[in-house]
């Protein structure tokens, strides 16, 4: 990589824009910098059923909604968790997942008469809470139980609630809209005030 | 020794890491044409750090690890937690393309890069002197063979390199903790003052200081002072961390006499007989396998502890059957690692209304306090060890497994919650013969060179350090004033996960146990120097590459006159 394709690579950090916005296009070698690389969360991906896609949107922005900040939706959540299910989880956690989409997807319209996406907010929560109810149990919820390895044997509601609050806080706007970003702070103080809404930063993973 | 010999170079450098880098600049700044091979990949400093500020959207599964990767690829080096991750991925050796012999012998952590640079591109960056009661330990107590060199001979070198590297800290005048050249130290969370003033008060026995590190906070050419991004493992184009690429590399580059060749395993060294000296280097290009050599009229091994060993025990030959330069028989011996692990975690609800802006990439540091006038009474254990700190906010990553839902939920996850303050010993480890490696009988890698096997174990003292380590951090938390503390738990870490292994080839005085004299030169063959970790005679507590740095300075120094006399 020359000069000029390893300062068009910095533009791209610096400013946040793509390299098309920026008006060239990238060498083989600037796509392997992984800042250059297109958003995770815009990966094609072709996993779940359409009406799959609907429910677990609908469910993430239950765990993360729009609120005066991006949701989960906003923050391309479900395609996050669509890769991730598809290509993350193993097998035995796959499983695990398809089952608990299954259930939402089977049993709600029986009780409710609709499917899960379609039902107003306050019974998509109730449903949403049973499922926690039911789990409450799981190691998942131990205190401090987070720097961890991810846990195979976490139910559904679990997985589901571990993948949307990832995949919020590490995409871009969970990242900068929700909490703060600054990939170039140059210099460090360690006393700052904190007014008392103001949010964490993003720190790099 | 035939006087009309051509040699392809002056000397040969074999790794591009924190001491090969040196070697490079110490001796190509004083003239001398150099070699320096390397087995890993060729790395551009600036360009080839493709991780480099890329924000977590754009890593794979953004963040989460790719687990099946790296069990079938990476199973040793992705155990190295804290610096490995789809940022850096591309700096480390490839487990299955290289392995150790890992089933057999004891479990071992051998952390090692692959590519041009090596560990310096890695590492914690952590640096700090070794004391004269350091080089004095196993003179001492008895454990192990005395140091052939004083603190008072290698200080100017000490002073020499960090001038070079560039050294933030604090000066504290602690004779357990000499004083580096400083660059001004970088700023405080409001938190750790606050746990300053009341150690003072409450456990005067510690000190709390910087940790000090291999990061500028003032530019020195051609290198800016650091711009707090956060994760230095992933490289650092402004050279704001000290590495091969950002510092000596270069300085050896401009010189013009210095040649480089990645994808460069060194096999073996060969010893000639009548000349009683190394005359040629074996090499097999990693990429075509081709097989070549170079002579030279010296020698210095630098390919880490580990790799330098493995090289001298695969060049034995009729003269060293034992290995090259091993009349001793202590090669491969007396290795040593540090423990390490969180002796204990605070959770403060102090200055909770103060916050901070940038990424510091350093903890504190609280130097060792025991047996220092002494044996201590109540201490079951020789010599001590130095906790490195860590401070941080709580943010959503603690939070991930809460319960409930919706804006509540999303509320309390992206504000800052409780501060942590955390205390992580480093403990001393001593030479002991039966710790050691040695080489595969029927296991060989891609090249055909024996694998290495470690046997290797924590003995009694190491342990009793631990526990000394965790006790002492629960008694320091609370006169820090945690809201409460969580022990850190006793388990030893695995050897080599402290990524200090050293001592292999140690130094000393007497031929008849050391493999080196005071100068890095083998006793056996005199145009043969070793830097790398594997000299290391003790093991101090405190992170060790400056020492390799200022050693491996001195070495050349020592060399190039000896060059020059025409003794070598």
């Amino acid at each position: 990589m020359n000069r000029r394709e390893f300062l068009q690579c910095a533009a791209i950090l610096i400013s946040g824009a793509t390299a098309s916005q920026l008006g060239f296009s990238l060498s083989l070698e600037q796509q392997g910098f992984l800042a250059s690389a297109p958003d995770y969360n815009t990966t094609p991906v072709d996993y779940f059923t359409p009406a799959q896609r609907n429910i677990v949107a609908a469910m993430a922005e239950i765990v993360i909604p729009r609120t005066e900040t991006p949701g989960a939706v906003d923050a391309g959540v479900p395609t996050y968790i669509e890769l991730m299910v598809a290509h993350w989880l193993n097998d035995g956690e796959r499983a695990i997942f398809n089952q608990g989409l299954q259930d939402i997807e089977l049993r709600i319209p029986q009780r409710y008469g609709k499917p899960f996406d379609q039902l107003s907010q306050a019974d998509q929560l109730e449903i949403m809470e049973e499922l926690e109810d039911a789990a409450s149990g799981s190691e998942w919820y131990e205190f401090g139980n987070v720097m961890r390895e991810f846990i195979s044997e976490a139910p559904f509601i679990c997985q589901f609630k571990e993948l949307t609050v990832w995949g919020f806080f590490t995409s871009q706007e969970g990242a900068s809209q929700v909490l703060r970003y600054n990939p170039m702070p140059m210099s460090f103080d360690g006393d700052i005030p904190l007014a008392p809404d103001e949010s964490s930063w993003s720190s790099p993973l | 020794m035939i006087e009309s010999t051509h040699y392809d170079f002056d000397a040969i450098v074999v790794g591009s890491g924190i001491s090969g880098g040196w070697a490079a600049k110490e001796l190509t700044e004083k003239g001398l044409k150099v070699l320096v091979l390397e087995r890993g990949k060729p790395l551009a400093a600036g360009s080839g750090y493709l991780g480099e500020h890329a924000p977590n959207w754009k890593f794979p599964y953004q963040g989460k690890k790719p687990r099946e990767l790296y069990e079938e690829y990476y199973p040793v080096q992705s155990k190295v937690t804290h610096s490995f991750n789809e940022g850096t991925r591309h700096f480390w050796n490839n487990d299955k393309a290289n392995p150790y012999a890992m089933d057999e012998g004891k479990p071992f952590l051998w952390a090692r890069a692959d590519v041009v640079g090596g560990r310096s591109l890695i590492w914690g960056r952590q640096t700090y002197r070794f004391s004269e009661m350091d080089f004095k330990a196993n003179a001492t107590d008895g454990y192990g063979i005395p140091w052939p060199v004083g603190y008072e001979d290698i200080a100017p070198w000490y002073s020499y390199v960090e001038k070079f590297v560039g050294i933030n800290g604090k000066a504290e005048g602690l004779p357990q903790l000499p004083d580096s050249e400083f660059q001004k130290p970088m700023p405080w969370f409001a938190l750790e003052d606050t746990i300053h003033a009341r150690l003072k008060k409450k456990a005067p026995d510690v000190t709390l200081t910087n940790g000090r590190v291999a990061i500028l906070t003032e530019d020195l050419p051609g290198r800016s002072a650091c711009h707090y991004c956060g994760p230095c493992a992933r490289g650092c184009s402004t050279g704001s961390y000290f590495s091969s690429q950002s510092s000596t590399l270069p300085a050896a580059q401009a010189t013009g006499n210095l040649t480089l060749r990645a994808n460069s395993v060194v096999e073996r060294l060969e010893y000639d007989a009548e000349t009683k000296k190394i005359s040629r280097v074996h090499v097999i290009d990693a990429q075509t396998k081709e097989r070549m050599t170079f002579n030279a009229r010296m020698f210095f091994l630098c390919a880490s502890t580990v790799g330098s060993t493995q090289i001298l025990m695969n060049s034995a030959s009729e003269a060293f059957p034992n290995g090259l330069a091993n009349s001793s028989g202590v090669l491969g011996h007396y290795m040593m690692d540090h423990t390490l692990g969180v002796s204990g975690i605070g959770l403060f609800l102090d200055n909770m209304d103060s916050y901070y802006h940038g990424n510091r990439p350093t903890g504190l540091y609280i130097p060792r306090f025991r047996n220092l006038n002494g044996q201590d009474e109540d201490a079951d254990f020789v010599r001590g060890y130095g906790y490195q700190t860590a401070t941080l906010r709580v943010d959503w990553q603690t939070g991930l497994n809460s319960k409930g839902f919706g804006a509540a939920l999303k509320d309390s996850l992206r504000k800052p919650g409780p501060w942590i303050f955390a205390l992580a010993g480093f403990t001393e480890c001593l030479p002991r013969e039966s710790n050691r490696m040695y080489l595969s009988k029927d296991k060989v890698d891609r090249y055909g060179i024996p694998q290495v096997v470690f046997d290797f174990e924590w003995s009694e003292n190491e342990v009793n350090l631990r526990k000394d380590a965790t006790k002492q951090a629960d008694r320091l938390l609370k006169a820090a004033g945690a809201a409460f503390a969580i022990a850190g738990d006793d388990k030893m870490s695995m050897p080599g996960e402290g990524i200090h292994e050293m001592g292999t080839a140690r130094m000393g005085a007497d031929p008849g146990e050391s493999v080196l004299n005071a100068h890095n030169q083998s006793h056996d063959v005199p145009n043969l120097f070793i830097t790398d970790g594997s000299f290391m005679t003790s093991a101090s507590c405190v992170n060790p590459s400056l020492t390799y740095m200022a050693f491996t300075a001195r070495a050349c120094d020592y060399a190039v006159k000896k060059f020059a006399e025409g003794v070598i």
